[in-house]
């Protein structure tokens, strides 16, 4: 189905409820309705005609038509396009109906435009804030552009008047209080489990206790070189996809065409992202389930890796590269005996790897049948990356919406059917021999030529936009970006990939043991960190204790302990 | 199991000793690597375009009086990515291999260079001279071994 037959369907179905339509670039249309139909258009194109809910952006256009823009961002995967419901609200007391209990999918993404622009989702079953802090004062919304970046409003004196309102424990559950610094996430994130004995009955999620306002500094503070800077640290492992994700959305959104060379070297240095991301997680995993073998072995093996993106970008890692129309460091010719003598070692020894674990009763006992994600839910959720593929869900960018050289030397979409999660680490392992095969074609295919763009205009207009997914190791991000008039973006939308994946937690720990819990949430490979501490609150007998990330990283070894039978 | 065992240790083996004596032995890294910046005051000439395009602004620039443009890198924000280096029209900035540049005394990161400039007539900001000759007209020149400090 083109882009064409799509809208002629929706307006015979809705009729005078489509306003408007753009396509300024061929597979990217953008479609306004009017607020009543909103949720009618996105259960339509949900349900009619499989499109999978990306992100939500809402805008602050007040200055130019005085209401808020709620943009719903929709894929077709199959079709390559990226279709967006953009719905117009009053700036008045402004509310547009949910379109979560048709589209669930889009619960968090909701929750966020209420929390951060101040528009009423009406009809969430869960309408609790989900990045604003417990004592942020009602009414003040950051992303509202009469907020300046860094500006904070009085919040409270800390003396414990604000409370988040944590779903109830189940009748006879414990809660187990994990966080609000995860042992398992980098990032800190609060999760009560809601256990009977050792099992997870329930669970309840608060997160964003470190939003760092990027996107807000990015539509107030920078400017547009110096957004793919930022960027890229947005995530510590994966930085390079959002550096690429942003430049390939406005490079769209700026009619800039970055030359055929700058395409494939973004390509590349992807693909070597995705090998040693993967590598890496491999080795957590590992540790997580007391298998440090796995842990050693992994990161010597990803070392020379890391030693030659140093020599390609000059820097071990956040390289840097990515600039609007195209990249700022050539890679010679001299080098690509060297690229691929590297990753052809480790293509070697990962086949090593992947036999002697697969091999392993001990590891598979750890992982087989343990953290299920049934296809249904991952498909409700919309869950992407390894979680995705591992429920036998073929979402992967590279082949949906191909970007940089993806066009001319595609990459396997590899999946797994079995939805748990020694099937998320199939995948993974799988995709770094992939990501290998790619880097030899792709470098046997790669042009000659300049990798900057020169026809760059001196001034770029306002109101254009772009959309673009790439697909990071964890999954798939989305940057989606509005042009503005004072030489930065007016909007700058980032999905990163855990985003998505962390809706579907919930329903992976359900019904597994609290030892698993660290390990399952590995699987969905979030980042992750040391030296926190989680708190056990048994709600029959009022009594605390306290456990260190030592003693639960000892509670997850000690199952596969009993498992080796010592 | 067993089997899978034994490859594991095999693995193992056949890697052998992979760890480098750093820091007691050096460990230089490739050409073309990103690390602390250098400023030739020699050839700056205060144009400010390195200010301009740092992500991290870790470059401030101020005209103190009419006569004088100055620049300071506050080196502990940078991050590397060497843009100023690409920028500059004079090759005043350059990156050099340098990266152990952990240190108690914050100063060690903080460069401070003074341009003396000489100001146009119609707007009044500072511009560079275009040759030496016209330099020793301006107000406040010093000869350049004390032309610039680095502190």
């Amino acid at each position: 189905m083109t882009t064409a037959e799509l809208v002629r369907a929706l307006r015979h179905d809705f009729g005078a409820a489509i306003q408007s339509v753009e396509e300024p670039v061929s597979d990217k249309v953008r479609v306004a309705v009017t607020p009543e139909s909103v949720v009618a258009v996105a259960k339509s194109l949900y349900r009619d005609y499989g499109a999978r809910f990306l992100i939500t952006a809402g805008i602050d256009s007040r200055k130019d038509r005085d209401g808020f823009d709620v943009d719903h961002i929709f894929s077709l995967d199959k079709e390559q396009i990226f279709f967006i419901v953009r719905t117009t609200v009053p700036s008045d007391g402004p509310h547009v109906a949910a379109i979560t209990p048709e589209v669930p999918a889009a619960a968090w993404a909701e929750r966020e435009l209420q929390d951060l622009l101040g528009v009423k989702a009406d009809g969430l079953l869960d309408g609790r804030r989900l990045i604003l802090p417990d004592d942020w004062p009602e009414g003040v919304h950051p992303l509202r552009k009469d907020i300046k970046y860094g500006d904070w409003p009085p919040l409270g004196d800390g003396t414990g008047e604000a409370t988040y309102p944590w779903k109830p424990a189940p009748e006879g559950t414990s809660t187990v209080v994990v966080g609000p610094f995860f042992p398992v996430l980098e990032e800190p994130t609060q999760l009560r489990l809601y256990v009977d004995g050792e099992r997870v009955i329930d669970c309840d999620y608060r997160g964003f206790y470190n939003h760092r306002a990027i996107e807000k500094m990015g539509d107030s503070e920078l400017t547009y070189n110096e957004i793919p800077f930022v960027a890229e640290r947005i995530c510590g492992i994966c930085g390079f996809i959002h550096s690429s994700c942003y430049c390939e959305a406005a490079e769209e959104a700026l009619g800039i065409t970055a030359p055929r060379r700058a395409r494939y070297i973004r390509s590349l240095m992807l693909e070597l992202e995705r090998i040693h991301s993967h590598m890496l997680w491999t080795g957590i995993a590992g540790h997580i389930l007391g298998f440090d073998t796995v842990l050693m072995q992994t990161w010597r093996m990803r070392e020379p890796l890391m030693w030659l993106c140093e020599k390609i970008s000059g820097n071990r890692k956040t390289y840097g590269m990515n600039i609007i129309g195209g990249v700022r460091r050539d890679i010679s010719r001299d080098l690509y005996p060297e690229i691929l003598s590297v990753v052809e070692k480790i293509e070697q020894e990962w086949a090593q790897l992947y036999d002697a674990v697969q091999g392993d009763t001990i590891l598979k006992a750890r992982l087989v049948g343990v953290g299920m994600l049934p296809e249904e839910t991952a498909k409700a959720l919309a869950a992407v990356g390894p979680t995705g593929r591992g429920s036998n869900q073929a979402i992967d960018a590279r082949a949906d919406h191909p970007y940089a050289a993806y066009d001319e030397v595609p990459a396997k979409v590899i999946t797994h059917p079995d939805c748990d999660n020694w099937a998320r680490v199939v995948v993974r392992l799988e995709e770094t021999l992939e990501s290998v095969r790619w880097i030899r074609e792709g470098l046997k295919e790669m042009p000659d030529g300049p990798v900057m763009a020169t026809d760059i205009a001196e001034t770029v207009p306002a109101g254009h936009w772009g959309v673009c997914t790439v697909e990071a190791p964890r999954g798939e991000a989305i940057h989606y970006l509005v042009t503005g008039g004072d030489n930065r973006p007016d909007r700058w939308r980032v999905r990163a990939p855990t985003y998505a994946n962390l809706q579907a937690l919930p329903s992976m720990i359900k019904d597994e043991t609290i030892a698993d819990v660290p390990i399952t949430l590995g699987s969905m490979d979030p980042c992750f960190s040391c030296t926190e501490r989680v708190e056990v609150v048994n709600m029959r007998s009022g009594e605390a204790e306290t456990l260190t990330h030592q003693e639960l990283l000892t509670r997850s070894r000690a199952a596969t302990e009993r498992l080796r039978g010592r | 199991m067993i089997i899978s065992k034994l490859k594991e240790a095999l693995i193992c083996f056949k890697a052998g000793r992979v760890t480098l004596p750093y820091p007691f032995a050096p460990h230089d890294p490739e050409d073309g690597f990103h690390g602390r910046v250098v400023v030739d005051a020699e050839k700056c000439v205060g144009c400010g375009g390195c200010a301009e395009v740092c992500p991290p602004r870790c470059i401030e620039v101020s005209d103190p009086d009419p006569d004088r443009r100055v620049l300071d890198f506050l080196l502990e924000r940078c991050t590397y990515c060497a843009r100023c280096a690409e920028v500059c029209p004079e090759e005043a900035v350059t990156v050099t291999k340098e990266y152990e540049t952990a240190t108690n005394d914050l100063n060690d990161m903080h460069m401070h260079i003074e341009v003396f400039m000489s100001t146009c007539r119609r707007c009044g900001r500072c511009y560079e001279p275009p040759t030496p000759l016209d330099r020793l007209m301006v107000t406040g020149f010093r000869p350049p071994t004390g032309k610039s400090e680095e502190a």
